[in-house]
């Protein structure tokens, strides 16, 4: 077997208006071998969210790829984040998803940590006849290389060479902005949660995200119960869009460095929006431009694992590849701080009704994943199509609504609703070529 | 226990075992119409791993309808056609057992709880999963019929590998 070069699977050819990717990316275990080491272990990865981890001690533990980590505020409030693993014999040190401790004892031999990763014991250590070169020796939990925290939210990096994290972001720091300053005292993930896994590789619900193309055939048993809702007929708590009005208005999409993506649409009806009650109160602080686009749906991609979107209420989606052909997802929904109790009810319901495992879509879009993931068995017939739609549309840098709102994207797309643009793609398989080569090559990530 | 709550007590297993029964047979319009037009139906999540939430309104649930028209659109659903988590639709076979009174039957009020497995296949994926826990019902007579007033499932398996629906649960 043995993979080919990263560029001869992505056949990226603007000049002649091809996309086209190889089906091998989503079924190789050798591509995923090298995903994990040159992209997830070198890049930044989204963590959790600062209310996550409100008090002193409190943790919470993750993945960064297929790493352990946990996130801890230390006594001091401070925040860090380790490799979730002993450094005596490489157990967990933290079992549980999330917690208050102001220490951590492996429950292996005993050694014991505080919450700011140092080490505080370790058992019988006075009879253990160690030799000088181990009291020599570090004992602390190992920090990961990057940390660092944009608008509540957390992002941290394996691999000390990555560029400052609000220069990572770049212009997704506006697509963030417009999830997280919703809220005029914050925002906030309402409690509980919900994890899943699909059969399928961890790109398909990044590229599920920036697919509009999908939502009227995969959901269309979904279509038929909010036409029967708008007759006042079950379960009219979950306001839903009106989907025939939703197909007559703009949609667009966003290329940035990076391999961060964004697609957004106008909506018919704002009224149904989470965010439209409070749109006074937002106008006031963020002003009329971020307002607006609060109410556009949208759906951005943090390279490479998570999912900005509000598409009925704003959520964080990470993907936690676990195999070549299994993915875990976590939806959180967010809402602001302090929001009305109706308010926060009626947004939990709009959630469970699309998101949930057990909603609307997501069993939907999870089992087509999975059919996909069976039809990559078929070899040799190479490059997949379903890059192309809106390219006719594309447009180097910045439109107007870019340029409206201040950012900088590498191209631009507009169109009708019905162009269902799939460039949205773009930017994380450019990105996914980038950091293959470079990890191929040995050069560095970020040179 | 009086020879009256014997026989409510039976007459709530009765129900329980009937609810079971139609979603395996398929029967959906029955057993959409063992609930009450008013029903809560919940299933909360859990919020890590030894805690489920308690309240619907300010957190996160796995379903939460709050009336039958939220069961009627999934049977909507299920028989659209148009539903690709339901093409082929599962087949399934729920086990509940260990009911025990929750209070004293009245003849107005039965509250249970129960245990219950459901063994589902998913043909697409050739493969078989149990999804189990336990769960609580709040039984109301309604016009001479027992009905099912509220219905907390509780999931215990919650890292779900496949989609879920009602006739998992
Ligand atoms: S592995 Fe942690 S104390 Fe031995
Ligand atoms: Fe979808």
């Amino acid at each position: 077997m043995g993979v080919l070069s990263a560029r001869s699977y992505v056949d990226d050819r603007p000049a002649d208006g091809v996309f086209r990717v190889h089906r091998d990316v989503y079924s190789d275990p050798e591509l995923f071998e090298l995903e994990m080491k040159y992209i997830f272990e070198r890049t930044w990865n989204f963590l959790t969210v600062e209310t996550q981890i409100a008090k002193p001690n409190d943790y919470i533990t993750t993945f960064i790829g297929r790493t352990p980590v946990v996130v801890m505020r230390d006594a001091k409030g401070n925040i860090g984040a380790f490799l979730n693993s002993c450094r005596h014999k490489g157990a967990t040190v933290c079992r549980f998803e999330k917690g208050n401790a102001k220490f951590h004892v492996c429950l292996y031999h005993g050694w014991a940590y505080d919450a700011s990763g140092k080490n505080v014991s370790i058992k019988q250590r006075e009879s253990a006849d160690y030799p000088a070169a181990f009291d020599a020796e570090n004992h602390d939990l190992i920090p990961i290389a990057k940390l660092a925290s944009y608008k509540g939210l957390i992002f941290g990096s394996l691999s000390p060479d990555v560029p400052p994290l609000e220069e990572h972001l770049g212009d997704l720091k506006f697509f963030i902005d417009l999830h997280m300053e919703q809220g005029a005292q914050g925002m906030e993930i309402i409690p509980g949660r919900v994890a899943y896994t699909y059969r399928g590789n961890w790109k398909m619900q990044l590229e599920n995200g920036q697919d509009p193309y999908h939502v009227d055939t995969a959901h269309g048993s979904f279509m038929a119960i909010a036409e029967r809702r708008r007759k006042g007929q079950g379960n009219t708590a979950a306001q839903e869009q009106d989907w025939q009005k939703r197909n007559n208005v703009q949609i667009g999409a966003y290329e940035f460095p990076h391999g961060h993506t964004s697609v957004w649409h106008d909506v018919a009806e704002p009224e149904r929006r989470a965010v439209y009650a409070s749109l006074d109160e937002i106008k006031s602080r963020v002003g009329p431009l971020k307002a607006e686009w609060m109410v556009r749906m949208r759906n951005a991609v943090f390279f490479p694992n998570l999912q900005i979107a509000d598409q009925i209420v704003p959520i964080l989606r990470t993907f936690r590849p676990i195999s070549v052909g299994v993915t875990e997802l976590r939806s959180n929904v967010i809402g602001p701080i302090g929001e009305a109790p109706e308010k926060r009810a009626a947004r939990l319901r709009q959630f469970e009704d699309f998101v949930n495992p057990g909603g609307y879509a997501t069993p939907d879009d999870i089992t087509v994943f999975a059919d996909c993931q069976v039809g990559f068995g078929a070899t040799g017939v190479d490059f997949l199509q379903g890059y192309s739609r809106g390219i006719g549309a594309s447009q180097q840098g910045a439109n107007e609504e870019a340029i409206e709102a201040g950012l900088h994207p590498v191209s631009s797309v507009k169109g009708h609703r019905t162009q269902n643009t799939e460039t949205g793609t773009h930017a994380p398989f450019r990105e996914w070529v980038r950091l293959m080569e470079a990890g191929m090559a040995g050069r560095k990530a970020y040179p | 226990m009086s020879l009256n709550e014997v026989e409510l007590l039976a007459a709530g297993a009765d129900l329980l075992a009937r609810e079971a029964a139609y979603l395996d047979e398929r029967r959906w319009d029955e057993w959409v119409a063992l609930f009450a037009p008013d029903c809560v139906y919940w299933v909360p999540t859990w919020t890590a791993e030894g805690t489920l939430t308690t309240n619907p309104q300010t957190e996160l649930s796995l379903m939460y309808f709050a009336g039958r028209g939220g069961l009627e659109d999934r049977i909507v659903r299920i028989r659209s056609g148009r539903s690709p988590a339901a093409l082929p639709l599962p087949r399934t076979t729920h086990m509940v057992g260990n009911i025990l009174p929750l209070e004293k039957p009245n003849s107005e009020r039965i509250r249970l709880r129960s245990s219950w497995t459901c063994n589902a296949f998913f043909p697409l994926m050739n493969s078989s999963h149990t999804f189990f826990g336990r769960a609580e019902y709040e039984l109301a007579l309604r016009g001479g019929v027992w009905s099912i007033a509220k219905k907390k499932t509780i999931l215990e398996n919650d890292r779900i590998p496949m989609p879920i629906d009602i006739y998992c649960l």
